[in-house]
């Protein structure tokens, strides 16, 4: 708004602070930084944001506490062993651990260059997905071996990787539709092509929050966001009548109709979503304790996925519902904390758009469960059982420690 | 502002939007939900997350009137099994095999129940305690072999036995598959019978039945109340033999009813609908009815309605219309054999009602000892004229002469001097335009002239005889016995009492009497009436030695031919009480379309009713009193003379009323026929064989029917046999009809015969 009162000495300050990590004159400065960051496991903990840590530590024990009492009537009736998914999770929250520690010694600054690459490789894995065979019809998951992992998730973070590198890169050009939207417009426009395809609509409805999101803290003008608001109305529109949202309406059908649906297709439709109602209404207040669901015994599907927070709510009531979703919000605060404590334009940007995506991932998933939107696949995070997510996230995690671990360092 | 503090700025904003907002919103949609619409949600959930098993409630027994047992429900289990816990093909065949050894099942189509992926099919329902112990050891043996539990398992039940099979199978009735009343008293008061079931609630999965979580919650059953019925066995069976007898001898083709009521009480102490049905197996249509079903065919289906032409079907709606068909006959002969015809059919009361006719203008004051009434073989009313029985004509009759001769045209004018208006009033007053009310199901209503109960001259006149309208068994004896009883109209009932499962009385029914609907002194008369015409008048083949038998008998006939054989059904019925001057019980005989020869009340069903009352009566305990002529025939029982010297056996057979025959030389009696015990007439023969040799001797047994008493007596004792007399010997022109032992079988001297006698000279009535 005010770039054009900018001072010429403080913007050439901004920028300089802005390209210094990547610039080849700060190369000294850089590796003095990297010195002191090496891994070492007396160093383990030097540097990285003890709150942050801790409230993500807090997460997983909850999160596979719950996942467990969640899963294991489901486990022994369809696999026939009550502790094959915490077993599992317990496994991949372990990497996940490590995964987190091992890149929050690597500098984020090393994103700065990756971003393109990385948003290159969300596009191949958008492409890859479709050419796969899947049963379902439905193309999300890229296999390899037992292990899969959805390919939106890669897009997520590209998104916020590349937002975040852009808008550092062209902090002082965002106030421009050029620079400051169109970028942000292209890879959501494309992404979101290609996420039709497969289809993934929920991840749609993410990453455009996101770049919403990213564009918004990335400076740019308000008024394009009002202009993208209305333009989105308009595509949904659009898609509506061509009857792309097909599959969506189908997904749709019944949203906000679990309780009044009786019989038929609606019935089923519904029924993952009743049952998620179900036991949250049953929890009442204090819940009906850790452990003593009734919904999970095969009455809600899936009870250790999507639907976990159904079952929490049951066991732990509102008051436990509510401390969860204070940890999250903890979480969220502590995160965005840690960014704007980044030294640089890019830590900022790319630390609140992790951040952020959690919370939303947090908001949009219950929202999900209480039948305020409609059932469309948004896992839970620290909570949902899976493998790519956890660890997905924990990566993600453990770059938002990187960038702590970087300005507590030059902090001290 | 630089970018950083915009940026700052932002996130603050986006801080706010995330927390506030996002978090905002969720925690309050949470808080609705857990809160707001918490009881509800919970409401439903429960409905899912709970199984509510129903614990069966005992059926209460059924006992006759002395407490003996009619229906009873005993234990018994049903095979439940949960395919969905198989491991393997191997365990399921194995189950299956031995599954269906044990039960008598398909083993191919239990193979499939297996293969089901669910936890509760139904195998078997009502097995007994002995394969129920085969299907412990098997649970045992798959438990040990394969060590799998919960495969099958066995869900308590009860099962209705009735130890009489068919006795009063129309009164008691039957229950369903689910213990549930479907006719007789079993549906009347199944209310008090089921009980109330218990419910053990529990909690299960969406896909199992097996308790989850901890949840239980048990409701025992209350076992259901007993009824003491005021039926009595004794008398029940008696009415159904003789009844069974009568439908034999005289080729039946509808069945017949017969019920004893307490005149006094409206207690019915026999109901039969004969033949009745197996209890213990109610949906298996009697031999009789088998016969009877039309084989379908093509001529069938046309004849029937259920198609014009059968060439146009294809075959495979041919076989289905084929098989709609079968069933649809199935069905209708199972309802007619399950058809409590004592109350669920009407049929014109014919002569019977002529009691009420009379005693309604007695009450009236309208004949009188100075009324006389004359017949010429038919009545003329208006162009058209109503034969008597007696085509010759009565002459001049007074009014119980008219009863006596049940002379149509007698009772046309009597019911004329009755009029329109008073005969519909008591016949209202009699009960005949009203359900009795009896606790049975499945009464059916009168069918009278018009509504309102206006007739015209032409219906009056038939109705005096009872003909053109019709009622049902029950309203008629009820009727009977208000004549009978000193004219109180009683509410017929068949319980008695009912009583809880541990024995306390819940409910007693009371004896009730509705209405006197005539004086004690016109009853009074009307049982001297019918008393006099059981023994010289038209009812007289009702008669019973001994006993003060009042009764009347009654033809009516049908209107419509339901065997086929072009001739209108008849009726043929008998219906009196006993003894006349106290009367105790009534008894109404019907028989439905008599195909054997005589159609007539007189001759098909006074006999059987005779002979009913000659047992009721002595088990009741009513004493007998014997005319001199009766006394020649009672029977006695022959002493014990074996052992004893020639001379000491021959003094004490001459002192019991025997005459002695001695055959052999020896000295000391070492047999005797007929044996100790045996009923043998007063004046009969004993014969005492004293040695080994002498009692191989036979004699032959003598043609002796067609005799009166005293010559069949002659006859037989000149062959050196006894007789016993049954049935109508007392009047002077009885004549024997049947002999138990047939002519020319080779028996031991002494031998007792047993001969019916009837009267000859019977009023076709």
């Amino acid at each position: 708004m005010n770039t054009i009162e900018y001072s010429s000495k403080e913007r050439r300050r901004d920028y300089e602070r802005e390209t210094g990590a990547v610039s080849h004159k700060s190369q000294n400065y850089n590796k003095r930084n990297r010195i002191k960051k090496r891994f070492s496991l007396i160093s383990m903990g030097k540097g990285l944001d003890m709150p942050f840590c801790i409230l993500i530590m807090i997460l997983l024990a909850v999160g596979l506490t719950m996942m467990f009492s969640a899963s294991y009537p489901v486990a022994y009736y369809e696999i026939g062993d009550s502790y094959y998914y915490l077993k599992r999770q317990l496994l991949f929250i372990l990497i996940g651990l490590i995964l987190m520690l091992g890149i929050s010694f690597v500098d984020y600054h090393y994103f700065h260059r990756m971003s393109v690459v990385v948003l290159a490789v969300s596009y191949f894995a958008l492409l890859l997905v479709l050419v796969l065979p899947s049963p379902t019809g439905v193309h999300r998951w890229i296999g390899i071996g037992s292990f899969g992992i959805q390919a939106s998730e890669i897009s997520k973070f590209a998104i916020i990787l590349f937002l975040a590198h852009w808008g550092s890169k062209y902090y002082d050009r965002m106030n421009t539709f050029k620079y400051g939207v169109l970028p942000g417009l292209i890879v959501f426009v494309s992404t979101a092509a290609l996420l039709l395809l497969e289809p993934h609509y929920s991840c749609i409805v993410i990453i455009a929050l996101l770049t919403v999101l990213m564009l918004y803290i990335s400076g740019i003008n308000i008024k394009w966001l009002l202009i993208g608001g209305i333009a989105l109305i308009a595509v949904i529109l659009i898609l509506w009548v061509t009857g792309m949202l097909s599959y969506a309406m189908e997904r749709m059908e019944g949203w906000g109709q679990a309780l009044t649906a009786t019989e038929g297709k609606l019935w089923q439709d519904t029924w993952q979503t009743r049952n998620s109602l179900y036991a949250i209404g049953s929890g009442g207040l204090f819940g009906l304790g850790l452990g003593q669901s009734r919904q999970k015994y095969l009455f809600l599907p899936e009870p250790q996925n999507d639907f976990i927070f159904a079952v929490v709510c049951e066991e732990l009531g509102l008051v436990g519902a509510v401390i969860i979703l204070l940890i999250f919000a903890l979480l969220v605060w502590r995160g965005i904390v840690i960014s704007l404590r980044a030294k640089d334009r890019f830590g900022k940007l790319l630390g609140i758009g992790l951040t952020s995506l959690v919370g939303l991932q947090v908001i949009l998933n219950i929202l999900v469960i209480t039948d305020w939107l409609p059932n469309t696949g948004i896992s839970l995070p620290f909570f949902s059982y899976g493998g790519s997510s956890i660890l997905t996230l924990m990566f993600e995690m453990g770059i938002v420690l990187s960038i702590s671990r970087t300005s507590n360092i030059e902090k001290s | 502002m630089g970018a950083n503090q915009k940026l700052r700025h932002r996130t603050v904003w986006l801080l706010i939007i995330i927390l506030a907002l996002g978090f905002g919103a969720v925690i309050s949609r949470l808080a609705y939900l857990q809160l707001v619409k918490g009881d509800d949600l919970q409401k439903k959930a429960v409905e899912q997350q709970l199984v509510d098993t129903t614990i069966s409630a005992k059926r209460g027994t059924i006992y006759d009137t002395k407490g003996k047992v009619l229906a009873q429900s005993a234990s018994v289990w049903r095979v439940v099994m949960a395919p969905a816990t198989f491991e393997n093909d191997e365990q399921r065949e194995y189950v299956a095999k031995n599954l269906a050894e044990i039960l008598d099942l398909d083993e191919a189509e239990l193979l499939e129940d297996t293969k089901e992926n669910t936890y509760y099919v139904s195998v078997k329902r009502k097995i007994e305690s002995e394969e129920k112990d085969k299907i412990l050891k098997l649970m045992n043996d798959i438990e040990e072999k394969y060590e799998i539990s919960g495969v099958i398992s066995l869900l308590d039940d009860y099962k209705r036995y009735y130890p009489y099979n068919e006795l009063g199978s129309s009164v008691i009735g039957f229950t369903g598959s689910d213990d549930q009343g479907l006719s007789g008293v079993e549906v009347q008061y199944d209310d008090y019978l089921s009980g109330t079931p218990g419910r053990l609630v529990t909690s299960r999965s969406a896909v199992s039945t097996k308790a989850a979580f901890e949840y239980n919650q048990n409701i025992d059953a209350v076992d259901g109340d007993s009824l003491i019925l005021t039926i009595d066995e004794t008398i029940q069976s008696i009415v159904e033999k003789y009844m069974a007898q009568g439908i034999v001898d005289n080729d039946v083709y509808n069945r017949g009813v017969c019920i004893v009521m307490d005149v006094n009480t409206g207690e019915i102490l026999a109901m039969a609908s004969v033949n009745g049905f197996d209890l213990n197996d109610p949906f298996t249509l009697s031999q009789e009815e088998k016969e009877r079903m039309k084989t379908v065919d093509s001529e069938y289906l046309i004849k029937n309605g259920y198609t014009e032409d059968p060439s146009k079907l294809s075959d495979e709606e041919y076989k289905k219309l084929e098989k709609h068909a079968k069933n649809e006959q199935e069905s209708s002969a199972l309802s007619k054999m399950w058809r409590n015809k004592a109350i669920s059919d009407t049929y014109y009361p014919g002569s019977v009602f002529k009691m009420v006719t009379l005693s309604m203008a007695l009450e009236e004051n309208l004949v009188n000892e100075d009324s006389r009434f004359s017949c010429s073989g038919a009545y003329k009313l208006y162009e058209k004229n109503i034969h008597c029985h007696n085509t010759a004509g009565h002459g001049t009759e007074t009014y119980q002469e008219a009863l006596w001769n049940s002379c149509n045209p007698a009772f046309i004018q009597i019911g004329q001097l009755v009029g329109e208006e008073k005969f519909w009033d008591y016949y209202q007053a009699f009960g005949f335009s009203e359900k009795t009310g009896i606790d049975l199901p499945g009464e059916s209503d009168d069918i009278f002239f018009s509504e309102d109960g206006s007739l015209g001259p032409v219906d009056l006149a038939v109705a005096s005889f009872g003909q053109n309208f019709s009622i049902t068994p029950i309203q008629m004896i009820t009727a009977a016995s208000a004549v009978a009883n000193g004219g109180n109209l009683v509410q017929p009932h068949v319980v008695k009492q009912i009583l809880d499962s541990k024995g306390n009385v819940v409910k007693t029914i009371p004896n009730d009497t509705k209405r006197q609907v005539i004086s004690t002194d016109v009853s009074k008369e009307m049982r001297e009436i019918l008393e006099q015409n059981a023994i010289t008048g038209s009812g007289k083949a009702g008669y019973v030695a001994g006993y003060r038998i009042a009764g009347k008998t009654g033809t009516s006939e049908k209107l419509n031919d339901s065997n086929g054989d072009g001739v209108d059904d008849y009726i043929a019925s008998y219906c009196g009480f006993a003894p006349a001057d106290n009367p105790k019980i009534a008894a109404l005989v019907f028989f439905d379309t008599p195909l054997g020869g005589s159609y007539y009340g007189s001759a098909v069903s006074a006999p059987v009713f005779a002979n009913i009352m000659s047992e009721v009566l002595p088990y009741l305990e009513v004493a007998a009193q014997y005319t001199d002529d009766e006394l020649a025939n009672i029977d006695t029982t022959a002493g014990s003379y074996t052992g004893m010297s020639v001379k000491d056996a021959t003094k004490a057979a001459n002192s019991d009323g025997f005459n002695v025959t001695v055959k052999g030389e020896g000295d000391k009696v070492l047999a005797q026929v007929p044996v100790t015990g045996t009923t043998v007439p007063v004046d009969g023969t004993i014969v005492l064989y004293t040695d080994e040799n002498s009692s191989s001797e036979k004699v032959t047994v003598p043609d002796l029917v067609g005799y009166s008493v005293s010559d069949a007596n002659y006859i037989a004792s000149y062959s050196g046999l006894n007789i016993s007399v049954s049935g109508s010997a007392s009047s002077s022109d009885s004549v024997s009809v049947a002999q138990s032992i047939k002519e020319g079988e080779q028996v031991s001297p002494g031998t007792v015969i047993t001969i019916t006698f009837t009267s000859g000279s019977t009023i076709n009535d």
